[in-house]
């Protein structure tokens, strides 16, 4: 028989609970604006961009996070975590191929420090996983700094979900962690690409997933920007040290990246990608993802309504 | 303290006997894990090393004329020293055949033992020289695959036991997870399709019921190899022998014999069939038996001390002459064989090629095989590079090859690609198949080259943009051209392409796709395209934004 005493445990327990998920739900959502809502900048306050250059990758991170109101902004203590860097290409680091691992292993430092419960790294590499999570150092760099690296090839830990408001792509079978980590942060590296032009944040995102064939197959720029109608990363942050400007996104030698010494970070994937567009020299719109991101109103490419902050470490 | 000392009865006294059951279980054990290793934890020389102590790779070695010869030759005074050690401590699938053996002697049986049996020389001859005039024939690549016993091993482990480990490892990865351990994680269960998995498994359970029925059978009937050192053994400097001054018959040696060799009526121990597992000599207890120096000429009267008989063939000079002369005879023409074989290639001086050789090959065989039929002749399909290969690319052939590459390792471009900064298959062959001087020749090594259907493109079919196969390219053999309204339609360069199937493999094409491979029937060498520094796009030393 049950007590009242249980009663109001019970209904203690259940009001806790359901205010921690939306606690926690609040942060991955500080830009998780459905596809059909206003523009953040037609309603509210800039979506804020911060470029940083001359400095090394870990002094540029530390900045542009000062910038956005620390990393307290967005981990808040016992917040499982996951970190979505770039770890395609079996290269070493000076390739360009893949996020630096001082960035990524930083990264996973200042979450934890943060208080996060747990911070996840993982990828759905392109060349066989083991060899590429090595030979990119992001594994050591990751798991020394406290991260838990995670198995991209593990079919099981991908869940069908649906997309509604994509338009092309309806469902996708996204990691576990995409759909369950408290906070999602997206750190990529800046590189040529052979089909889009250019992948830095939102393209990141085809890790996500287990069948990226399908996007191809489908209509690759379509889909990229639906993805983001899902779940969009709390914090973007692009590595541009030395981006690779020929041969993307695999590269062949070191001779395919220039030094550029940049870091980028926005809660706002598009902006932050038309950033990195220019910085490779083209028109945001050039890059079709991009324009469709824009017109799909999940950030904006239109940099003069975003508010850049531009630091120069040197 | 009893459970201890019946463990420590099972450490053999005898020091030979020890010696041979302490190398057979290091072996073994080293090849197994070679075999099975799905994680890429074990040392990459470790398959390597053992494999090339095996008699077939050696065998192979000096029909190429390769480094392994060495192993070879050693493997044959050792033999020709003291017998068929071989057959006990460096074979994995006559040590497999002991334990099976001992398996099966804890169910009750109703023999006790295997008595002496009178040997199969008709079988053993059919084998072996059927091998023989097999490589005579140039069907050596083909024959010595299917009876090596140490690629036969290889098989057993690498098409059944990798899988079910895995299988086995993949169950235990939620456990090990939820306690909090990333140490394991899961990994694609490597079966082989339809006739790659079934021809191991028939012909381990060949090999199961013979050896748990009748010990070292198939080694004394069907296997070519124990044939072949059988008869080096008969001629052993030192042979297992019956001391009849210490003997009482009492029969222990011939309980203990797995090769139902010793006739202990007469006093005699088929050299030929003794794989010197030294069991008879550890159970005397009356020093009856043992090693003896056996090239002494043959006192007129032998009483004390009787070399082996001959049993299975008559050790009369002529006879002896001609098995000799028929050995050197087989090495010798299925060298010339195999060195035709070899003088029809390049030599090994690739040359450049812009256009596909006028043959294309049936399978994509393995960078460093050289050309399609020295690969064939060479590889005795052992899988240890299957077992080693990081993307599992590597996949056993039925029929891609024909006939005569029957379970040859191929590379299979529906579920992975080569890799290309990885030589491990040609590091870890045994058989001198697969052999490239370093990593930068692999990487313009050109074993197969990519043809672009445009029709079926995605970005031709749909209009959308692509390039998975440009993405993958890391020669940069496929790049991409403007296209329509702001597409990108892959483009290929035949000349920088290796063939290493990244583009196949990533084509997302439904159900032919786009872009495919076909093999070099002869290896080329790709141009290699070297570029200079990229320059940074025009804005620096500030925001283009």
């Amino acid at each position: 028989m049950k007590t009242r005493r249980d009663f109001v445990k019970t209904t203690l327990a259940i009001g806790a609970t359901v205010s921690i998920a939306d606690f926690g739900k609040l942060f991955a959502a500080e830009s998780q604006t459905p596809a059909t809502s206003t523009l953040p900048a037609e309603t509210g306050p800039k979506p804020v961009l911060v470029a940083v250059r001359d400095g090394d990758r870990v002094a540029m991170l530390d900045k542009a996070l000062a910038e956005l109101g620390g990393i307290q902004a967005f981990v808040k203590p016992g917040q499982t975590v996951v970190i979505k860097p770039n770890i395609g290409w079996n290269a070493s680091p000076e390739r360009g191929a893949n996020t630096h691992p001082s960035i990524v292993g930083h990264l996973t430092a200042l979450c934890l420090s943060a208080g996060a419960k747990s911070v996840s790294v993982f990828d759905n590499t392109c060349d066989q996983w083991q060899e590429t999570y090595k030979n990119s150092g992001i594994e050591k760099a990751a798991k020394d700094a406290g991260a838990i690296v995670v198995n991209g090839k593990d079919e099981t830990l991908y869940r069908e979900v649906a997309i509604p408001n994509g338009i092309k792509l309806k469902s996708a079978k996204v990691h576990s962690l995409i759909l369950d980590s408290d906070v999602f942060i997206n750190v990529p590296v800046l590189k040529h690409h052979q089909a889009t032009l250019m992948t830095a944040c939102m393209k990141n995102l085809m890790g996500i997933v287990w069948d990226r064939g399908s996007w191809h197959r489908t209509d690759l720029h379509q889909c990229i920007a639906d993805v983001l109608t899902l779940r969009k990363p709390a914090l973007n942050i692009i590595d541009a040290y030395h981006p690779m400007v020929r041969n993307g996104p695999r590269g062949k030698t070191v001779e395919d990246v220039v030094e550029m010494r940049t870091l980028l970070a926005s809660t706002d994937i598009v902006a932050i990608d038309a950033a990195a567009a220019k910085l490779l020299g083209h028109t945001p719109s050039d890059i079709t993802y991009v324009k469709i991101g824009h017109e799909m109103k999940l950030g904006r490419m239109d940099l003069e309504n975003v508010d850049v902050r531009r630091h120069k470490l040197a | 303290m009893c459970a201890a000392t019946s463990w420590l009865n099972l450490v053999p006294r005898n020091p030979l006997k020890l010696a041979r059951v302490a190398t057979a279980i290091l072996v073994f054990t080293g090849l197994t894990i070679a075999f099975v290793d799905f994680r890429g934890f074990a040392p990459v020389h470790l398959g390597h090393v053992l494999a090339h102590a095996q008699f077939v790779p050696g065998f192979v070695s000096l029909l190429a004329g390769a480094i392994g010869t060495v192993f070879f030759v050693v493997g044959l005074i050792i033999a020709l020293a003291i017998g068929r050690i071989y057959c006990s401590a460096i074979c994995p699938l006559g040590i497999l055949q002991d334990i099976i053996t001992r398996i099966a002697g804890w169910f009750p049986r109703k023999k006790k033992f295997l008595p002496f049996a009178k040997p199969q020389t008709a079988v053993r001859q059919v084998f072996l020289w059927g091998t023989v005039a097999a490589i005579v024939a140039g069907w050596g690549g083909f024959a010595l695959a299917l009876v090596d016993p140490y690629s036969n091993f290889g098989r057993i482990v690498s098409t059944l036991a990798r899988p079910l480990l895995t299988v086995a490892n993949n169950s235990l990865v939620g456990l090990a997870n939820a306690a909090g351990s990333q140490s394991l994680y899961r990994v694609e269960a490597p079966w082989a399709v339809g006739g790659a998995l079934l021809l191991p498994a028939i012909f381990l359970t060949l090999v199961a019921v013979m050896s748990a029925l009748r010990g070292r059978l198939y080694c004394n009937t069907l296997c070519p190899v124990g044939t072949a050192l059988g008869m080096l053994s008969k001629f052993a400097a030192f042979r297992i022998a019956i001391d009849k001054t210490a003997c009482t018959k009492c029969g222990d040696c011939l309980r203990s014999c797995k090769a139902q060799c010793i006739d202990l009526r007469a006093g005699t121990i088929d050299a030929s069939r003794c794989v010197a597992c030294y069991n008879c000599v550890g159970v005397c207890e009356h020093h009856g038996i043992g090693y003896r120096f056996s090239w002494k000429k043959k006192p007129a009267t032998a009483k004390a001390i009787t070399a082996t008989a001959a049993t299975s063939l008559t050790a009369n000079d002529p006879q002896r002459r001609a098995f000799l002369a028929s050995i050197a005879g087989g090495v010798a023409a299925s060298s010339v064989v195999l060195n035709r074989a070899r003088a029809a290639l390049p030599s090994d001086e690739i040359t450049p090629a812009l256009v596909r050789s006028g043959e294309a090959s049936r399978a994509i065989c393995p960078p460093g095989s050289k050309s399609q039929d020295q690969f064939l002749d060479r590889c005795t399909s052992c899988h240890l590079c299957v077992s080693a290969c990081p993307t599992h690319v590597l996949q056993p052939a039925l029929l891609e090859y024909g006939v005569e590459g029957l379970l040859k390792p191929r590379l299979d471009y529906t579920s992975a690609f080569c890799l290309f900064e990885c030589t491990r298959c040609i590091e870890v062959c045994p058989d001198d198949a697969l052999s490239l001087p370093d990593l930068a020749t692999k990487q313009v090594t050109q074993i197969g080259v990519a043809d672009f259907h445009q029709s079926r493109c995605i970005v031709e079919v749909n209009g959308t943009d692509c390039a998975a196969c440009s993405e993958h390219c890391p020669t940069k053999a496929v790049t991409t051209k403007p296209f329509r309204d702001n597409l990108r339609l892959p483009s290929l360069d035949q000349s920088l392409c290796i063939g290493c199937g990244a583009c196949e493999y990533a084509c997302p094409v439904k159900p032919t796709k786009a872009i495919l491979v076909t093999g070099r029937r002869v290896h080329a060498r790709a141009e290699k395209l070297v570029e200079k520094k990229a320059t940074a796009p025009a804005q620096t030393g500030d925001f283009p934004f």
